[in-house]
Formats: structure tokens, C-alpha cells, sequence
């Protein structure tokens, strides 16, 4: 069965899941076992069930009801947004925690929040490697498209990857509290009733 | 005069942070022309602010490419199967 490594790699990087991976690469053979007609001899059968996988992925989102339009984006903007972010995030000192985390984990749930849009076509160019002209002809596409949904991608990931940076920054600082409680609970206390020197 | 000509013909134009940002994921992904390319990088090894925003968002495009979803031993020889069933299943369907 040809490629069937790649497809399932694919699969598991667009659905985030185990199992719907597994039945997305079942749904991929079968339809192209149903398509093949339209593979175009000469042409690259990879990325021809790359489109075929990613075609089913889309169906049975829209199946499952949580299909959104692809929305307009301005990619110009969004690495300027990248830039701003990270600078905030550089002032603010939650950068320096994402640098701590663990990046991989970071994003394996960020991508599992990007909408199917953006994450199909970062999952092609920065997770598979493909260039922008192969994701363009996997997911049918125009290259414009490609670039403009990929930076809208990167920036709302990264913003992903601080929003838990934060969320870990605020977690240390409430779990701090009730130490920093104790310890000004306990210097009032001594201060009340101060220990006598011994000797 | 000549050689000034020359030099200015071959140095990059000076750009501000704005611009240098706004190419940020295009020069990382090597999609700059080479004018632009070479105006990005005399920008970063200038600019105090910039180098940072570049090394972060190259990290960040790291990760991502190490973050493919490994399968487990095995999984693919009983999804290779299951896969193959279901052909078959089509293809007695289909006769």
C-alpha cells in the first residue's frame, strides 16, 4: 500500500487523534480506490492522496458540524502581530517562560486549537516540509492563500504559546500566595510574641 | 565617484523595524528576493530589537517540524491490515 506511512502521519497531524487519524486514512484508500480516475498519470501519487486525505478531513468536519469559512488574512500584518507579540511578551518576561517549556507539548496542543484551515496548511509546510507550492496543489488552493493562512497560523500558535506561558506565570504567582501568606502570618506572630535568645 | 556609484548599487537600502517585521516568515522561509533578503539581514546585524522576534519565530518554526505525531510500534502493520480489509470489502462491493 503505497505512502501509507506518510498518510497516516498526515492524518494524525491534522486530526490530533488517534483514532479519527486511523479512520481518516481508512476514508483516504477508499476514496481513492473509488477516485482513482482522477489521479493524473505522471503526477505525483504522495501528494495526490495528501489532497484526497485532506479533502476527507474537510467532509467529515463539515459533517461533524464545526466547519468556518476560511476567513480573509493579511500576511504583512500578521508578522508585524508576530513581532509586537513577542516583543510584549519579551517586556512583560513571558517569553523568557516560554523559553523554559517544553515547546513540543506547547504546540502539539495549540495546533489541536487552530481551526482546520490554518492547521492543515502548517501542518504541510512547517510540520511535512512541503513547500508552499506543493501545500497550494495538496489542499487546491492559491499559493497567496498558502502564505497568508501560514502566517496567520504562526502568529495565532505563538500567541497560543504565551497565553500558556501566562497561564503558568499566573498559576506560580497564586501558588506563591499562600506561602507568602504564611510567611508574613508567621513574622507577625514572632513579632508578637518574639523568642527569647537562648542563654 | 564611480566606485560611491558601485557601492551604492550593491549595499542594501537602510529599512526601519516595521518593514524588517513585516518580512519576518517571508525571510525565514527563504521566499525574499535577494534585494529584500540582503535589506533584512543588514537591518538584523544593526538593530538591537529585531534579532530577537527572527530567533524566536525560527525556534517556534523548529518545534514544529520535530512535532509530527510518532505511531507507536505496530500501529502501522494493523492499520495496514485494517485498510486493506476495507479495500477488499469495496472492491466484493463493487463487483
Amino acid at each position: 500500500m503505497p505512502h501509507l506511512a506518510d498518510v497516516a502521519r498526515f492524518a494524525r497531524s491534522l486530526t490530533r487523534d488517534d483514532a479519527r487519524a486511523d479512520d481518516l486514512v481508512q476514508d483516504t484508500y477508499l476514496q481513492a480506490m473509488r477516485g482513482w480516475h482522477t489521479f493524473q498519470l505522471g503526477s505525483d501519487p504522495r501528494r495526490w492522496l495528501f489532497t484526497v486525505c485532506h479533502n476527507m478531513f474537510l467532509r467529515t468536519i463539515r459533517r461533524e458540524a464545526r466547519y468556518v469559512d476560511a476567513p480573509e488574512d493579511d500576511p504583512e500584518l500578521d508578522s508585524l502581530a508576530t513581532a509586537k507579540a513577542h516583543w510584549h511578551a519579551t517586556v512583560t518576561g513571558v517569553a523568557d517562560i516560554v523559553e523554559r517549556m517544553d515547546l513540543g507539548a506547547a504546540l502539539d496542543r495549540a495546533l489541536a486549537r487552530l481551526s482546520e484551515h490554518h492547521r492543515g496548511v502548517v501542518v504541510l509546510v512547517d510540520v511535512e516540509g512541503q513547500s508552499y507550492e506543493e501545500a497550494a496543489d495538496v489542499l487546491g488552493i492559491a499559493l497567496g492563500t498558502v502564505r497568508s493562512r501560514l502566517f496567520r497560523a504562526r502568529r495565532l500558535l505563538q500567541d497560543m504559546l504565551f497565553d500558556y506561558a501566562r497561564d503558568a506565570q499566573f498559576a506560580t504567582a497564586r501558588n506563591a500566595t499562600p506561602d507568602a501568606s504564611a510567611d508574613a502570618a508567621r513574622s507577625t506572630r514572632d513579632a508578637s510574641h518574639p523568642r527569647r535568645d537562648p542563654g | 565617484m564611480t566606485t560611491s556609484h558601485q557601492d551604492d548599487a550593491v549595499r542594501p537600502a537602510p529599512i526601519d523595524c516595521e518593514v524588517a517585521v513585516r518580512r519576518l516568515w517571508d525571510y525565514l522561509d527563504g521566499r525574499l528576493p535577494e534585494i529584500a533578503r540582503a535589506e533584512v539581514e543588514a537591518h538584523l546585524e544593526s538593530c538591537a530589537h529585531c534579532p530577537p522576534h527572527f530567533d524566536f519565530a525560527r525556534t517556534m518554526q523548529r518545534a514544529l517540524a520535530a512535532s509530527s505525531p510518532p505511531a507507536a510500534d505496530g500501529d502501522e502493520d494493523q492499520l495496514r491490515e485494517r485498510v486493506r480489509a476495507a479495500l477488499r470489502r469495496l472492491a466484493d462491493e463493487s463487483r
